[in-house]
């Protein structure tokens, strides 16, 4: 891993078009500044990491992993398929 | 002209060529770039999301507002930018669903939905409040959120 020190308002320049300006410090926080072109998403680490197990999880269900039939209380709302089971 | 693509779930898969879905930027820690979404379990409100390019690559899907009445998407800024989704309520949104052999644990991500739009897909972070990470979908589905019980959903079972 690189590691620099920089000053606020210092800035960081990753590849061509990614700049972190270190807007500031105080105490132990310190507040990023990141330009990215559009469309590169930028997330702070933990949803990032939660989200990604939430997809992980998800994408390990099996195929039949899923009701095969209609659940009552899914349909709460109203929506169509049979109410009940029979 | 249908698009085929092969699952280890479900074998060979065909949809129509204007069901696959672009996903620019993947899902997130996922990638995948081409998507559909596929309906193997009718009427249960449960789909696939299919990668129609890595035939293990498939995760359950529902769509929010069927499971969850109070289900709101707030975008940030960045991702209308991002997504050029102006109106969310105009686009087809779906939540991932962690599936257990328990129903009860079942859980759908509302913090994280898949916007849906003009043959694009993309997940996108919901600044709502009232979105979790794992929200029991049969717990909501009973209208009674914050203090549901099993009871709603057991009680139907055994109807």
């Amino acid at each position: 891993m690189l590691i620099l020190t920089r000053r606020p308002g210092e800035r960081v320049v990753i590849g061509d078009e990614i700049l972190v300006t270190v807007m500031g410090v105080s105490g132990h926080t310190v507040r990023l500044g990141i330009a990215a072109p559009e469309g590169v998403p930028i997330y702070r680490e933990e949803i990032w990491l939660a989200v990604k197990e939430e997809n992980r999880a998800a994408a390990e269900a099996g195929a039949n992993s899923l009701p095969s039939t209609p659940i009552q209380g899914a349909d709460a709302q109203g929506n169509d398929g049979p109410a009940e089971e029979s | 002209m249908p698009v085929k693509f092969e699952s280890v779930r479900f074998g060979t898969v065909e949809v129509p060529d204007e069901e696959v879905l672009e996903f620019p930027f993947g899902l997130i820690g996922l990638g995948g770039l081409r998507y559909a979404i596929i309906d193997k379990n009718p009427g249960t409100g449960f789909f696939w999301l299919h990668s129609v390019e890595d035939a293990a690559l498939a995760l359950p899907v529902v769509d929010p507002h069927q499971f969850f009445s109070e289900f709101a998407l707030e975008l940030y800024d960045e991702d209308r930018e991002r997504t050029g989704v102006e109106n969310v309520e105009a686009a087809k949104l779906f939540v991932t669903v962690r599936a257990t052999p328990d129903p009860l644990d079942v859980t759908a991500n509302l913090r994280a939905p898949l916007v849906i739009a003009d043959g694009k897909g993309y997940q996108v972070l919901n600044k709502s409040e009232n979105a979790p990470l794992q929200a029991p979908l049969f717990e909501l589905a009973s209208q009674t959120p914050a203090t549901a019980s099993a009871e709603p959903v057991r009680a139907a079972d055994a109807a």
